[in-house]
């Protein structure tokens, strides 16, 4: 599929772990102000993919990669690359909310603290900006030094969002975001993304194909380490070129 | 391993397909009749009826299955067409029983005069297109559905040619009124036949296009 506006092109990528094969061959514009959502079974290097992206998966010894991601047409994996920048441009939201154990308000203001973005009021701003970018602010608003383990796990994923949101980054990643939480606490995520992405570029890992057609512009399938399919989200939902898509998103198989 | 959804989507098919052959049968019934000045109303009627009940038992699975398991790709389309299709076979079942009421109600089982051989010809393309219909939904096939343009346009030539003759006779009685109005009743019979046809194009290959 050729995106004609790309904020990310994954170019010839490779992935190994030790002797294992993770990532095969990858080419993949993703746009702009959009959500890409990348679904495919179990072990088929969907979250390697997107760690890709922000050279997470360097974190892994033995891990190997090859080929090349530019961001807005610049390097990721050059020997210039600023991997703190990098990891603040490109925020993540994992699967478990994962607060710190520390207050609300400190939560948010960590990052910020730590690329010494602000201080005082302007860090204050940049807080409750976070919080209603992350549509938590409304009901955190009146107890912003409580604990952040005192929020529910939907509001911590919403923590969660609005940390990363706190650094400015332009590209989001989300590694399953809404698999450890309710229906409604989905349903506010799912609104949150739909939101994100007027401003950022949002990439998501899901295997809830109904929430990959629901929040998503663009559906990527991947199988055994390979981009199988990538397209607008209602043409793969409606007609997958491929006969894998087709199997897996109607359940014949994964 | 059989899915869950397999068992409602076997249940719907079967239920599409009996429509098609309950529908395709009551225009047969209904058309011989009308050829050969008999009268078919009740019988026609009570397949209608049963196409009708069809219809709603149909449109109420297709909604089950969407509720139950959120569908997608094929299983989608073929839902959606399902759903569609039904209401089309509802609409032939429709027309036959006009032409059963239409033709007892204005007098022409005396002895039917159709003006010319335009109609006999009409009867027997758009009956053509009917079993055509039902043949490709079985089948799924796209190729045999796409030829029914082809056979469409036919029925509108015929059916133009037919009004504009029947527009030239100069004295009107209820045979003209009969000819006139089953002859109507036909070339809709034609344009839902089309309509079933590219639903099967869109279950078999996704594209959505117009056969008219």
């Amino acid at each position: 599929m050729v995106v004609n506006k790309v904020k990310i092109d994954i170019q010839d990528l490779n992935v190994w772990f030790g002797s294992k094969h993770v990532i095969k061959d990858i080419n993949m514009g993703i746009k702009p102000n959009a959500v890409t959502a990348v679904m495919g079974p179990s072990g088929c290097g969907k979250t390697t993919l997107i760690r890709a992206i922000n050279r997470l998966n360097e974190l892994i010894r033995g891990s190997k990669t090859t080929g090349e991601i530019y961001i807005d047409k610049k390097k990721v994996y050059s020997k210039d690359t600023d991997i703190f920048e990098l990891r603040r441009r490109v925020g993540m939201v994992f699967q478990k909310p994962n607060p710190f154990p520390i207050s609300i308000y400190e939560n948010i203001a960590f990052g910020p603290k730590l690329h010494n973005m602000a201080d005082g009021e302007e860090l204050e701003a940049i807080v409750e900006k976070s919080l209603k970018g992350g549509a938590l602010w409304d009901e955190v608003k009146d107890r912003l030094n409580d604990n952040a383990f005192s929020l529910s796990g939907g509001q911590q994923q919403r923590l969660c969002i609005a940390r990363a949101l706190a650094v400015e980054p332009d590209i989001i990643l989300m590694d399953e975001p809404c698999s450890a939480l309710d229906p409604a606490s989905t349903a506010k995520i799912e609104m949150l993304i739909r939101e994100l992405a007027e401003n950022y570029t949002v990439i998501i890992v899901t295997h809830n194909l109904q929430q990959a057609a629901r929040v998503s512009d663009l559906t990527a399938f991947m199988y055994v380490g390979k981009l199988v399919e990538y397209g607008s989200t209602k043409r793969v939902f409606e007609k997958p070129e491929s006969e894998l898509a087709e199997e897996y998103i109607t359940g014949k198989f994964g | 391993m059989v899915r869950l959804l397999d068992e409602g989507l076997e249940q719907l098919t079967t239920m599409v397909y009996k429509s098609g052959e309950v529908a395709k049968s009551a225009i047969k019934t209904s058309l011989n009749a009308f050829m050969n000045s008999k009268d078919a109303m009740d019988e026609v009627r009570a397949l209608s009826d049963v196409i009708s009940s069809l219809t709603v038992e149909i449109e109420n699975k297709a909604f089950e299955l969407i509720v139950k398991y959120q569908p997608v790709a094929s299983d989608l389309r073929i839902i959606n067409s399902y759903m569609k299709i039904a209401y089309d076979f509802e609409r032939y079942g429709r027309y036959a029983w006009d032409i059963s009421f239409t033709h007892k109600k204005l007098g022409a089982l005396g002895g039917c005069d159709f003006a010319t051989d335009l109609m006999p010809k009409l009867v027997e393309k758009v009956s053509e297109m009917v079993a055509k219909s039902v043949k490709a939904l079985r089948e799924h096939d796209a190729k045999l559905a796409k030829t029914l343009a082809e056979t469409e346009d036919e029925v509108d030539a015929l059916y133009f040619a037919y009004l504009d003759q029947l527009s030239k006779v100069r004295k009107q009685n209820n045979f003209i009124i009969c000819n006139l109005l089953v002859s109507r009743y036909l070339e809709r019979i034609a344009d839902h036949t089309t309509y079933v046809g590219e639903a099967i194009v869109y279950i078999a290959t996704g594209e959505k296009i117009s056969l008219r």
